[in-house]
């Protein structure tokens, strides 16, 4: 691990501490009380601030130390949190995360954001001033003591003795030092209670230089003397020796501190400690509780270890991270690079090509041998696929999370109070899909908010609660992920829409059309007009951008609305976007591809169904109607209909649909291959897919053909009614 | 190269400035030419699959080395006849921008003959008519041996944004039929 | 081979003389690796040891060590009055496991 990976890991870890802290500042108004909150918030900044010091990233350090104090300040509780802190400090940790992103960028902060900086410094600057102000006005205390009284991890531990730390730098031998005489000097200030000689670092002797020092020293020390002199003790090795020097009765969380801030294991280091009868094994157990209630960050170490130089840094952040991987055995993770990912996925992909291409020749040659091994090489690629598609599977929760953010400043904008309800956050779907999600979720909340939650006067006189609430819910149907963004506001105005989209010539004046099919209107190009798109919801994109860009994900989205009780929006997508098991049809000479998940069943089209059928446009289905199309005709392929075509029952949501094809060709799994941008407004076509014989297939775009179906025989049956 | 070439004039300003070589190929009768620098393969017509509702001059998709490639056919493209497919035919794969991104479009043609190199001095600028085809289209005419060839501007002839409006706008056409 | 078979399960048995500190610390070192190399069961007598430092108490240890992770047995017989002492300060006797025979106080 080198310096410019080590900068990496402090870059993503960054935004992971932001993220997280974020979400606490989020979580704090309502949970006042919580120290736990303000401490992980805290220590967000503390941990984000250290190790921007190490990689010299001194912008970070001076704008994060400000924010820093004034946690400090809260967590003391010499300052009260309200909201006003809560969207500084939420505007601060933007701030933060602006300047990480320009260490990223690996530039220094344009001029724009040196201005927003200094400008979000002034006004933390009055928090940390006026406190002051009024601790003075009310006890005239100093204040530097207030906040050490009430500090975290307030009892200290029952030992009358001090307790020293000290782990010797490589070159104490050389430079002429001998370790044990500062010990033996030691004896001379007061008693050395017990002693551990921390061997630890200790190689074996075939890895040894012999005039290399790896000891360390943790001892048990009764003395009178004070600090000063103790310290002095160690004045000749302290630019090569790591010295703590812990008064008698320390609190535990310095202790923890201690702990931390040393080399050697947790568990190893706690264990000396008590055997130093510096702490008590309860004391020990209840500090390293209190330490595994957080998932501790490699950047933590380094914290405060300002004395570790930079080319050291890369190496502790590994060992950091290999003893942690050891360590946390119930909660095993490691982190990938996505893009290592996504190479195995390709590769599995075109694994299960040349798997079907091999099932393909093995059936040719007739050897049942064959044929058999390539069966079970088609079974065992097939479970490869499944297995490496969940690796990219995350839970939908940390993108819903982020709405918190989102539907608080919104609704500080709009002027609303307006709750956010989150359910089914574990529902899990590809990370692409994820990726691509999270701009027409951003852009429907917000839609929700503007215009389909009231005002509150409206709310209340129409009998509902001030307080609005937006949902959103996750979970999985078949094949597919379905993704809610639910109000409870007025609903949509049918007539209202009906008007506006004659007005725009989306619709003939006299058409008939479903509720379904008004509400779908605002999804039309076009539809949104300046009095609907407010600074908000307008950005530049309508509702029609929304629907392409799910369209775009092979999903499909749909409104439910009800007047005076709210709006709900569906967005169905699949669960990856990689490999489906897909069903082959063929039509003339072409071959389609229609994914297995959404094949309901297959069936022969009699020659007195296909008469029947062609006069009233809907086949029957076991005495149910069934909407069809033939493909044929759609695609406008070239050739004579067979005599006996075969209809393949698809669904998609509520709806059914008949697809009627000339042969059936059965299932095979199948990697979708992008189409590139040529083809990305074709009608119909989903995309596409390498068969074992090396050909492309096109993968066909269920949602928008059953769309298609359904919708042309409610008008057909509207007309005949 | 083809990654610094952000757009199609920069395109066409690079090849302005230094490229010489040519790729010549043949049309019906007549000869046309790209940058070499552009061409990535030249391939064997063979398992193109058709995609429907589209307009005459996209012949469909080939798999090339499991990527799923587009084919022009160019003398549609041009409004002439269709390519009658020979045992000669070929398809040219093209390397042309596409936002950020260089996309792979495969050429069909009659017949491809040979690289030339053509010095800058002997190409003049496109005739302002007179020609068969779309002006913008033609980068220049490369004199060879008292004959003219047209070099073509792969960014005009295969702009990605243009091809995919006419490709949506016949889709758009068959299906609402 | 046969002959290293051999001496895997042989003792080892050597003393060191003099001071163990960091002036001779290298040199030690090499006079002590081979032995746990060769021998299976290593005896060092530390009876004529002078004088040990920091450096002498690591390579005391980085022996230990050696000896354990190639799962030989090495001890240490013998301790010198100043090992002992300093074993005692440090609080190591316990990591060493040996048998520490300490010396009525008079015989010095």
């Amino acid at each position: 691990m080198d310096l410019d990976d080590a900068l990496k890991t402090y870059i993503i870890e960054s935004r992971e501490l932001l993220e997280q802290m974020e979400d606490a500042l989020l979580r704090i108004e309502q949970a006042q009380d919580d120290p736990e909150i303000i401490n992980a918030i805290f220590r967000a900044a503390h941990t984000i601030k250290g190790s921007a010091g190490l990689f010299g990233l001194e912008y970070i350090v001076a704008f994060t130390h400000v924010a820093e104090s004034v946690l400090d300040k809260v967590r003391g509780n010499a300052l009260h949190i309200d909201p006003e802190l809560v969207a500084l400090l939420l505007e601060s940790g933007d701030h933060i995360g602006t300047l990480v992103e320009h260490a990223a960028q690996g530039d220094e902060p344009d001029a724009d954001s040196e201005r927003h900086g200094a400008e979000l410094i002034a006004r933390l600057n009055t928090y940390l001033g006026h406190r002051d102000e009024q601790t003075a006005a009310k006890g005239g205390m100093p204040v530097e003591h207030a906040p050490q009284i009430e500090r975290e991890g307030g009892h200290s531990v029952a030992t009358d003795n001090w307790h020293i730390s000290l782990r010797f730098g490589k070159d104490v031998l050389r430079n002429g030092m001998d370790p044990l005489s500062f010990v033996r000097y030691l004896g001379t200030l007061g008693r050395i209670i017990r002693i551990v000689t921390v061997v630890e670092a200790v190689p074996p002797i075939s890895q040894l230089d012999a005039e290399s020092c790896h000891l360390g020293f943790e001892i048990s020390f009764q003395s009178d003397a004070d600090k000063a002199t103790i310290e002095g003790a160690f004045e000749f090795v302290r630019d090569d020796c790591l010295v703590h020097i812990m008064p008698p009765h320390s609190k535990v969380a310095e202790y923890l501190d201690l702990i931390r801030d040393l080399p050697e294991e947790e568990m190893k280091l706690g264990e000396m400690l008590v055997k130093c009868g510096t702490l008590t094994l309860d004391e020990l157990k209840k500090a390293l509780q209190k330490q595994a209630d957080w998932q501790r960050p490699i950047g933590e170490v380094l914290l405060e270890n300002n004395i570790v130089r930079p080319e050291v840094v890369a190496a502790a952040l590994d060992k950091q991270k290999q003893v942690k991987d050891s360590k946390t055995v119930e909660n095993n993770l490691i982190r990938v690079d996505a893009e290592k990912l996504d190479q195995l996925i390709n590769l599995i992909g075109e694994l299960t090509i040349a798997s079907a291409g091999t099932a393909l020749v093995a059936q040719r040659a007739g050897i049942s041998e064959l044929q058999e091994a390539a069966s079970t090489l088609s079974r065992l690629v097939e479970e490869v696929r499944d297995t490496a598609l969940t690796l990219r599977m995350v839970q939908i929760g940390g993108t819903f999370n982020r709405f918190q953010r989102v539907v608080r400043d919104v609704s500080k904008e709009l002027g609303k109070d307006i709750e956010l309800v989150i359910s089914g956050a574990e529902t899990e779907l590809d990370k692409t899909v994820v990726e691509k999600i999270g701009d027409p979720l951003t852009h429907l909340v917000r839609n929700s908010m503007d215009h389909g939650i009231e005002s509150a006067e409206v709310r209340l006189a129409g009998g509902k609660p001030a307080k609005g609430t937006l949902r959103l819910n996750a979970y999985h149907d078949s094949g597919s992920i379905v993704i809610e963004v639910g109000d409870d506001g007025g609903g949509l105005k049918k007539e209202k829409i009906l008007q506006k989209a004659i007005e725009k010539g989306l619709v003939a004046p006299d058409a008939n059309l479903s509720d379904k099919e008004i509400f779908n209107l605002i999804f039309e190009a076009g539809f949104s007009t300046a009095d609907t798109v407010s600074n908000l919801s307008g950005r530049g994109v309508g509702m029609d951008v929304v629907r392409r860009n799910i369209n775009a994900l092979r999903g499909s989205i749909d409104i439910e609305s009800e007047p005076g009780a709210g709006t709900t929006i569906r967005i169905r997508l699949p669960l990856t976007l990689a490999i489906i098991d897909g069903f082959l049809v063929g039509v003339g000479s072409s071959s389609f591809v229609i994914p297995l998940d959404l094949v309901v069943e297959c069936i022969e089209l009699s020659e007195e169904d296909k008469y029947a059928a062609e006069a009233r446009n809907y086949l029957s289905l076991r005495g149910q109607v069934l909407p069809y199309m033939r493909l044929r005709d759609l695609f406008d392929v070239k050739g004579e209909r067979v005599r006996r075509e075969n209809v393949v029952v698809v669904q998609y949501g509520n709806a059914r649909a008949g697809l009627v094809v000339d042969t059936l060709q059965g299932e095979f799994q199948t990697v979708i291959k992008p189409m590139g941008r040529i083809f990305s407004h074709v009608n119909g076509i989903g995309g596409s897919t390498i068969l074992g014989s090396g050909e492309v297939a096109l993968i066909l775009d269920v949602p928008r053909l059953v769309q298609r179906v359904t919708t042309q025989v409610e008008k057909n049956g509207l007309e005949l009614a | 190269m083809g990654a610094l070439v952000k757009s199609e004039t920069q395109a066409a300003l690079t090849q302005a400035a230094g490229i010489r070589q040519y790729l010549t190929f043949a049309l019906g009768s007549e000869m046309f030419a790209v940058g070499t620098l552009s061409v990535k393969e030249i391939i064997e017509y063979g398992q193109l699959t058709e995609v429907p509702m589209m307009p005459d001059f996209i012949r469909g998709v080939i798999n090339l080395r499991g990527a799923v490639v587009p084919v022009i056919d160019l003398s549609a493209r041009f409004g002439r006849r269709a390519t009658e497919i020979t045992r000669r035919t070929c398809i040219v794969i093209i390397e042309v921008p596409s936002g950020d991104e260089q996309q792979d479009i495969g050429v069909l043609v009659d017949a491809v003959s040979e690289v030339l190199e053509i010095p800058a001095g002997e190409i003049e600028p496109p005739p302002a008519f007179g020609t068969k085809i779309r002006t913008d289209f033609i980068h220049g005419m490369g004199k060879v041996d008292g004959k003219f060839v047209i070099l073509l501007d792969v960014g005009k002839v295969l702009s990605v944004e243009e091809i995919s409006t006419l490709a949506s706008v016949a889709s758009q056409g068959a299906s609402g039929q | 081979m046969a002959q290293h078979e051999k001496s895997k399960a042989a003792t080892a048995h050597f003393a060191i003389e003099g001071e163990m500190t960091i002036y001779r610390a290298a040199e030690l070192k090499d006079t002590i690796k081979p032995h746990i190399d060769h021998a299976g069961v290593i005896e060092i007598d530390l009876s004529k040891v002078s004088e040990i430092d920091s450096a002498g108490l690591q390579l005391l240890i980085a022996a230990k060590l050696e000896a354990m992770i190639r799962d030989k047995q090495l001890h240490f017989v013998g301790h010198s009055k100043p090992v002992l002492e300093l074993l005692d300060l440090c609080d190591l006797g316990g990591f060493f496991g040996d048998q520490v025979v300490i010396f009525p106080l008079g015989t010095h």
